[in-house]
């Protein structure tokens, strides 16, 4: 069965991970974190193909309000997760509602928008988020007296998440709601000629991609322990979309195949010192040119006719 | 086994072990550098770079230390936080770096911070330092007091000129938000009002709205806190707008300041270290310290500001002071002998660290600097 | 029920006026038709003569003005969620099939509204194969990959998913091959005798006016003639009578 060679790739690249430990757990803990990221991103661009480069707005959201509510207001990890997802889902409703309505490229140079504004807040917030300096001492991952400190500890977690996200993506993949995102994607006039609501769903995919977002946002601030508006600048934004093309958009483990190759890369060229970065692009331009859709379509070649 | 057996054997293992300890004293000890060599810090931390890679030239010229060469390890952090972490990971676990003298991107300091103190990994920075106690604990800096820019150029305000009002231009980044605190807390004691607080931001083109409405609320002197470009912008903005006033700013690489000073001549004026004012100096303690360091400096890079160098080159030589001291090269033990330094004299000042102190410069030899004629000359 | 018997008792869908405009132009001036129970009415004409924006306005998905009546009540003017609600359902320009999913799940995005009832599903699926037995060799396919008549029997077939009340085709003979646009057509006039009402745009008159009961001619955005296909059968006769 082809179609299990990205997923054996992945499990094997992070079972190494976690075996190894060291660098190597942490480049992969944050390739896992950015998996999160980049799940949500596809539910939006890749299943009902609309195109957001403001999800960082909400990842610093979730991640915020993780760092202020831990560290200000003594706050237990998952609670103050769970209230930045909340949040994040409810400014994606706040901005999504108007802005969805808008087309093509408005849409785009709006999110665009919530992203910059969003940085702007982190960095001139300075009671709350403390600007540049940024907040430290966020407690780790946790409940009560339990928490997962050590390396492979935090990259078991990770796992158990991205595993819990791709299945949350696979079943919406084949749900009603998701055969209305690709319904959307498709065609939004053949999608509103069947009686589906199409202003609904692309905003129910905003808020959905919202939610992973301030996941992603809020784990990297309990894994690492410090937040400062840089961790979701406009890099996050270009990251995340190179990781979703490179990994196959619109597929199911594509968001983890891209995460994990796009993370690595980098480390796999760091030997070339200042052409690094040349190498690093090189090596995007072939990925893409070579397999235009994704990684993980590589190895699906006919499987529909079965 | 007979006896003789038995001591052949003894003898045998000795050996081995001998040759294993002189095998491990001979490997050299890592020092790592997270530095942004691209992104916003790159100026910065390429010459802090440089700086300590000279001190390790030094160093290993002379032998080493207790017997062993320092070899380093840089890698570039992008000026980005979680790049950081990832190269603080790789520079431990597969450099196997002992030490850190890491540069300015103090985001990137903090980010790894917790990682450093749970691996008792000791550190001597170029940037501020974090503020939970515990990962403080592993972490020192070269980095004068904030303040100290700033009463530099109060001193000379209030000693020197007749103005009474002065307004405060900064960029939003830490180290310029503590000294913008510092001027709001203490102008009151210099005799000074501080008429107007504007800020900016690095990537401005212009900035005569700030610079007016101080000019309106009477201010005689800006005190500009912020590194980059922004400084020249200020200075053409001040011309354009005919505002008598004088442009005070903070300690940067000269090659920054000389279009400045072509802008508006004497009443420019900027924050200097003693290493960029060297050859004005007064022979002393400092003086010959910073010729150590610049001897190797000027050598290698001639002219090249050797500022932030020079403040790389004193976190080597106290990490080398302080494992000569504790005799030791194991984490704890250099963190303990930095804590135990006094009266250190290092290019930038003379250091005293002790446990509830990490910030060794205690001492302001800062000094106020003005380009004229080209020519960079200390104002006294 | 008052509007329903004042507008004939066999009317099922009418328009009173019905407009459409892209922006500021209109592609539409004021037009009255209508379709009744069982039967099929062609909508003719060259093309930009404004056939598609007719059903486009129909279903709402344009700024549309006037009315559009079903079964005597008026439906809401620019909400196509509401109209395909009710049981008009169209078969875009183009099929508007979804390239990238497979046959199943096209045909069930059909039935999208209906929800959970399974017996009712299984009723229109096993209808659906009924009229087209070629779909069911084909459920796993992606539907982008199929040949154009293959395509076109798709989105009928999901339009048939959503049980409709009203048929709209638009086309459905663009880009295929005589014998297929035969065949297909062939399963339409099957539907139609079935009981089901059809609205067909075609710019093959011929081909039409043979399944038609009526036929509206279209030009330049306004209804030009009203024909009776037993009098008229191809364009030649068109010209002939209206343009000469």
């Amino acid at each position: 069965m082809l179609g299990a060679v990205p997923w054996v790739f992945a499990a094997g690249l992070v079972g190494y991970a976690l075996v190894a430990g060291g660098y190597m757990a942490t480049v992969v803990s944050f390739a896992l974190i950015y998996a999160v990221f980049v799940v949500g991103l596809n539910l939006f661009m890749g299943f009902t193909a609309q195109v957001s480069f403001g999800q960082n707005a909400f990842a610093a959201i979730g991640g915020y309000s993780s760092a202020v509510l831990t560290t200000m207001f003594g706050w237990e990890p998952l609670p103050a997760m769970l209230t930045g997802v909340c949040g994040a889902v409810l400014a994606a409703l706040v901005v999504g509602y108007p802005t969805l309505r808008l087309k093509g490229h408005y849409l785009a140079m709006a999110t665009l928008a919530i992203g910059l504004i969003t940085y702007e807040i982190t960095v001139e917030w300075q009671s709350v988020t403390q600007g540049y300096m940024g907040i430290s001492g966020i407690p780790p991952l946790g409940l009560g007296k339990w928490t997962v400190t050590s390396d492979r500890g935090q990259l078991v977690v990770l796992i158990a998440i991205v595993a819990l996200s791709l299945f949350a993506a696979a079943r919406i993949r084949a749900s009603r709601l998701g055969r209305a995102f690709f319904a959307v994607a498709g065609s939004e006039e053949a999608a509103r000629a069947l009686g589906i609501d199409v202003a609904r769903y692309k905003l129910a995919a905003f808020l959905l991609s919202a939610g992973f977002a301030a996941l992603a946002g809020s784990l990297f601030v309990h894994v690492v322990g410090f937040v400062s508006p840089e961790v979701y600048g406009l890099h996050m934004v270009i990251l995340s979309f190179t990781m979703l093309y490179v990994g196959g958009i619109g597929t199911v483990a594509g968001p983890l195949i891209g995460a994990l190759i796009v993370s690595l890369l980098p480390e796999a060229f760091r030997g070339f010192k200042d052409y690094q970065d040349l190498a690093y692009g090189v090596a995007l331009i072939l990925l893409l040119i070579y397999a235009p859709r994704g990684l993980s379509t590589l190895f699906r070649r006919r499987e529909a006719r079965s | 086994m007979t006896n003789k057996r038995l001591l052949h054997v003894a003898a045998a293992a000795l050996l081995a072990g001998l040759a294993a300890t002189a095998a491990q004293a001979a490997e050299p000890y890592k020092i790592g550098i997270s530095a942004g060599l691209t992104g916003y810090a790159a100026t910065v931390d390429r010459a802090w770079r440089d700086g300590v890679e000279v001190a390790v030239a030094t160093v290993n010229a002379r032998g080493g230390v207790l017997g062993r060469k320092l070899e380093v390890v840089v890698e570039d952090n992008k000026s980005e936080p979680q790049e950081a972490v990832t190269v603080y990971r790789k520079m431990m676990s597969s450099d196997g770096a002992k030490i850190f003298i890491s540069g300015c991107v103090s985001a990137g300091n903090f980010a790894a911070a917790p990682i450093l103190a749970r691996a008792e990994v000791p550190s001597v920075l170029c940037s501020i330092l974090p503020q939970q106690a515990d990962q403080a604990k592993w972490m020192f800096t070269t980095l004068p007091p904030a303040g100290f820019e700033v009463l530099t150029r109060l001193d000379y305000l209030k000693n020197k000129t007749q103005i009474k009002k002065i307004g405060v231009l900064h960029d939003p980044t830490p180290y310029a938000n503590l000294q913008k605190s510092v001027a709001e807390k203490m102008t009151s004691q210099y005799g000074l009002e501080l008429v107007g607080v504007e800020q900016y931001k690095q990537n401005d083109s212009d900035l005569s709205v700030q610079i007016k409405k101080m000019q309106a609320a009477g201010a005689g002197a800006i005190l500009k806190i912020g590194l980059g470009g922004t400084t020249l912008t200020a200075a053409k903005n001040i011309k354009e707008l005919g505002a008598d006033m004088l442009l005070l700013t903070s300690l940067e690489d000269l090659e920054v300041f000389k279009p400045v000073a072509e802008v508006l001549g004497d009443k420019f004026l900027f924050v200097a270290s003693p290493s960029q004012v060297y050859d004005a100096l007064p022979d002393s303690a400092m003086k010959k310290a910073i010729g150590e360091f610049l001897t190797p400096w000027r050598a290698k890079y001639g002219e090249r500001d050797p500022n932030w160098a020079s403040r790389g080159w004193d976190g080597v030589m106290l990490t080398v002071a302080a494992i000569e001291k504790g005799k030791s090269f194991e984490g704890p033990a250099v963190r303990d002998a930095i804590e135990g330094l006094k009266d250190f004299q290092g290019t930038t000042g003379v250091y005293a660290f002790t446990p509830s102190n990490h910030q060794g410069i205690t001492q302001n030899s800062f000094v106020l600097g003005q380009i004229i004629n080209g020519q960079v000359k200390v104002v006294q | 029920m008052t509007a329903a018997a004042a507008a004939g008792p066999a009317e099922v869908l009418a328009t009173v006026g019905l407009t459409a405009r892209y922006g500021s132009i209109e592609a539409l001036a004021p037009t009255d038709m209508h379709v009744e129970d069982g039967e099929l009415v062609a909508v003719l004409g060259p093309n930009g003569a404004g056939k598609s924006t007719l059903l486009r306005a129909l279903m709402g998905l344009v700024t549309n003005g006037g009315t559009v009546r079903f079964r005597g009540r008026p439906l809401p003017r620019r909400d196509p969620v509401a109209v395909a609600a009710s049981g008009v359902v169209l078969v875009p320009e183009g099929r508007g099939i979804f390239g990238p999913m497979t046959v199943a799940e096209n045909l069930e995005l059909g039935a999208y509204r209906l929800g959970r009832d399974k017996a009712e599903f299984e009723r229109r699926w096993t209808r659906v194969f009924d009229l087209f037995p070629r779909l069911k060799e084909r459920l796993g396919q992606v539907a982008g990959s199929m040949s154009g008549g293959e395509q076109q029997m798709l989105a009928i077939g999901r339009a048939l998913m959503a049980d409709p009340k009203v048929l709209l085709l638009d086309e459905p003979s663009l880009g295929l091959a005589p014998r297929v646009t035969a065949e297909i057509l062939e399963t339409l006039h099957r539907l139609n005798q079935g009981g089901l009402p059809v609205i067909l745009v075609e710019q093959k008159a011929p081909l039409a006016l043979k399944l038609a009961k009526r036929a509206y001619l279209l030009s330049v955005g306004r209804i030009v003639a009203t024909i009776d296909p037993r009098e008229i059968t191809s364009y030649d006769d068109i010209a002939k009578h209206y343009f000469a």
